[in-house]
């Protein structure tokens, strides 16, 4: 920086202007006062603000083709109802007239459908956004940046009446003088905690429900729409858990992100071995095939969970600790004996 | 460096024994606050004890913020022949009257209990889930004597004049210098003219002291002597040619009465306080220095790391806890660290870092764990940003105190102010060169006004980091 050194002032703070008249001094508000008469006098551009826009990924083929196709079927879409409408209208206007109704409520259905996509796709970006920010100013421990990521953090929150203590108190906290990485220490232990030991019961939940099903279906192809139906349902109950609703595309983003980060982290998942996994397993199959499968199968559960809480929670984990699929595999495991022993 | 005689050493390691017993059922742990004279100590320990008390505002001192401490009161402290710190008095002066408390002139001493529930199982159901904190205050000028342990007379007469003649002091010292150099070591033992050469010798540190408001030069008892005042061991001075000088001539009578000062006065101070201590925070009022310039900076570093030089830090092993203390943590706090604006704390705890490289070196080689933090006990400002020819200044607002001045403007102590001190360099290594006296001004600002809640109770101290410095020095004593 070549910038030199500006020289030391003191102002008397009855002589000052207030810009923001509603504006009372209080410990760490950040009051704005000029030393101009002027309240207009404030001319700068705040740079800091400016943020680079992720790169474009290069267009492909399959999605001009995709892009292609989509409006074809939505202009095949609009003349079927076109058609539809006419041969209504020829065989009598009152049916004509229905047919015009029901055609605009379902295009305003559809609208709104596609809305709540929209925002949820919106949300998972934002939290996205807030995770990659976060990580970022905990390693730089940047204090400005930690603070402008707590106070998207507690808007994210904004509508859960169950956190309205803990939203006060991080507010308070962001107006004192806290270093960075303290600061996000402090939102996750205050916000995100709670949440995380919620997210822990339900994958446990989900992973036992999940053996208990395989153990005792006649059948592997029930096992398998089982296990399906249950991996959605636990990414769809997560994803509402940590950042509100999803939606359906952004629930198919989220699961295909999950299906993805396990496939990158592969079985060494967590910190957790994959030995433990595989001494487990030969624990379990020892007591009964049956058995060893329904287990096999229930972490298989718990991991997607796991996966899928990295993805949907807004901070990384810095205090807290993600479950273990330790954890699990010690529960199910005590699952499978008390099976045995009945 | 062999600071302790042999028999103090088994005293001390009888000592500490002793206490490591008793900690069995109740540990304690002695946090050693160091700092020159004006660093800040009896504020910290002031608001360090309100804070526990009154349950402030502290979320990052674990043990606090997840309610695993249930409470902390004053109780008696365990060496009965040492005055009590005044608590009671300091939060008046702070809370009621607004003012800072006075400069401490004799040492006093409290003990913390705090009461918690360990976080561990074993700890809950083994521990007795109190830790008796013991802090001791004392004057700041004391501790520059602690470097006098390693050294006789010729060697500090030596340093004393070196450091008298150099360009910035020259001026203080010369009535001393005078003298000094018309006085001859090897003369026969005259009590007169030591009367002489010590007065004039104490009002050149009292100059040096007013002069650069912060005292680096020994012997700090000169500038506070209490009750000794006027006794043969404070009645001595550096002399040229301090050395080989017979018996009963003025030199040897000088070195005698150095002896005795480092025998009635420093060692005993050491022996009691400092070679027991378990954590340390140094408390560096890095502002002061930096007001005063690259001179009295320079002054400063040496100042501590001599100093710090006569702590025993390091690792101590199970066995050998048990009859020495170790300093196993260390905290090097840049004090009054809301006289800035917090987007400069940063650069303040880099500045604190550079001037206390070496100590925290030798702390890192011994083994112990060492952190560097910008403090405020008590957060006597706010913030606030005031734009003035469209520049943004990010400034602080507080009442400064009474006759504080700037650019000429006498301020009255009544009426707040917003205040920019200026941009801290951004390289820490410029602030010891000539260049860097530029730009910077320091006011002082009295405590703050207290918010008072609803029903009238008025909220803890406010403060910048204190949880993060508790956390350090006390938190794995709670965990």
């Amino acid at each position: 920086m070549t910038k030199p050194p500006r020289r030391p002032t003191a102002f008397r703070i009855d002589e000052l202007t207030k810009l923001d008249p509603a504006y009372e001094p209080g410990i760490g508000a950040p009051p704005a006062l000029s030393s101009e008469p002027d309240e207009l006098a404030e001319s700068e551009a705040d740079g800091a603000d400016a943020q680079a826009t992720p790169p474009r990924q290069s267009r492909r083929w399959s999605q001009l083709l995709a892009a292609a196709v989509s409006g074809l079927i939505v202009l095949a879409v609009g003349l079927a109802v076109d058609n539809l409408i006419e041969g209504l209208f020829s065989r009598s206007s009152i049916l004509g007239w229905l047919g015009i109704v029901l055609a605009g409520l379902a295009g305003v259905a559809l609208l709104a459908l596609a809305i709540r996509e929209i925002v949820g796709l919106l949300r998972i970006r934002r939290i996205a956004d807030i995770h990659q920010r976060a990580a970022a100013a905990a390693t730089a421990d940047d204090r400005e940046e930690a603070r402008a990521v707590t106070r998207a953090l507690i808007a994210l929150y904004d509508r859960r009446p169950e956190m309205a203590r803990s939203r006060t108190e991080l507010g308070r906290h962001v107006r004192e003088i806290i270093d960075g990485r303290d600061l996000i220490e402090l939102a996750e232990t205050g916000l995100l905690i709670p949440l995380d030991e919620a997210a822990r019961r339900t994958i446990l939940a989900s992973a036992k429900r999940v053996a208990m099903v395989t153990t005792i279906s006649p059948r592997a192809l029930v096992d398998l729409v089982f296990v399906g139906a249950e991996i959605i349902r636990l990414v769809r109950r997560l994803a509402t858990l940590y950042g509100g609703r999803p939606g359906t595309l952004g629930f198919l983003k989220l699961t295909r992100a999950a299906i993805g980060h396990l496939a990158v982290t592969g079985g060494l998942a967590m910190g957790d071995s994959l030995v433990s996994q595989l001494l487990g397993h030969g624990l379990a199959s020892r007591l009964s095939a049956k058995l060893g499968e329904g287990v096999v199968n229930g972490l298989l559960t718990a991991r997607v969970g796991i996966a899928a809480i990295e993805l949907c929670r807004p901070l990384p984990f810095l205090t807290g600790q993600p479950p273990r699929l330790a954890d699990v595999m010690s529960e199910l495991t005590r699952l499978s004996r008390v099976g045995k022993d009945a | 460096m062999q600071l302790a005689s042999i028999a103090d050493e088994a005293r001390l390691a009888l000592a500490t024994f002793a206490e490591r017993a008793v900690g069995i059922v109740a540990p304690s742990l002695r946090l050693g606050v160091t700092g020159l004279a004006r660093a800040g100590k009896t504020v910290f320990i002031t608001a360090l004890v309100h804070n526990l008390i009154h349950g402030g505002r502290l979320p990052l001192f674990k043990a606090y913020s997840s309610g695993r401490i249930t409470g902390a009161a004053l109780e008696p402290q365990p060496d009965d022949d040492v005055p009590r710190f005044d608590y009671e008095q300091h939060v008046r002066d702070l809370v009621d009257e607004r003012v800072w408390p006075d400069s401490t002139r004799r040492i006093s001493e409290l003990r913390l209990a705090i009461r918690y529930e360990s976080a561990t199982f074993l700890n809950r159901s083994l521990g007795r889930g109190l830790l008796n904190l013991d802090i001791v205050d004392y004057p700041g000028e004391w501790l520059l004597d602690l470097p006098l342990l390693g050294k006789d007379y010729v060697t500090w007469s030596g340093e004393a004049l070196a450091f008298a003649r150099a360009p910035a002091r020259q001026g203080l010292a010369a009535p001393w210098l005078a003298r000094a150099a018309a006085a001859r070591a090897e003369a026969r033992e005259d009590e007169a003219v030591a009367r002489e050469l010590a007065a004039l010798f104490t009002a050149y540190l009292t100059a040096c002291r007013a002069n650069d408001h912060i005292a680096t030069e020994p012997p700090g008892r000169f500038l506070m002597p209490g009750d000794l005042a006027g006794s043969p061991a404070l009645t001595f001075a550096p002399l040229e040619n301090a050395g080989g000088n017979p018996a009963s001539s003025l030199g040897a009578m000088m070195a005698r009465r150095y002896e005795a000062y480092k025998d009635a006065v420093v060692r005993p101070f050491f022996r009691d306080h400092f070679a027991r201590l378990d954590r340390q925070i140094v408390l560096v009022d890095a502002l002061e220095a930096l007001n005063a310039g690259p001179a009295a900076l320079g002054d400063l570093e040496a100042a501590l790391a001599s100093i710090l030089a006569s702590f025993r830090v390091g690792r101590a092993g199970w066995l050998t806890g048990l009859i020495a203390r170790r300093i196993d943590r260390i905290l090097f706090a840049a004090t009054k660290a809301d006289h800035l604006h917090h987007g400069d704390h940063d650069r303040l705890e880099a500045i604190l870092a550079k001037v206390v490289e070496r100590a925290i070196t030798q702390a890192k080689f011994a083994g112990a764990q060492v952190e560097v933090l910008a403090l405020a006990s008590v957060r006597a400002t706010r913030e606030g940003t005031v734009t003035q020819h469209g520049e943004r200044l990010p400034s602080i607002i507080g009442t400064p105190l009474p006759g504080e001045s700037l650019d000429g403007r006498v301020y009255d102590g009544a009426g707040e102010i917003a205040m920019f001190p200026g941009d801290l360099p951004e390289e820490a290594e410029t602030v010891f060169s000539r260049q860097a006296e530029t730009s910077l001004r320091f006011l002082r600002f009295r405590p703050p006004k207290l918010e008072q809640t609803a029903e009238g109770l008025s909220l803890s101290l406010p403060h910048i980091r204190l949880d993060r410095a508790l956390e350090f020095l006390i938190g794995d004593w709670l965990a």
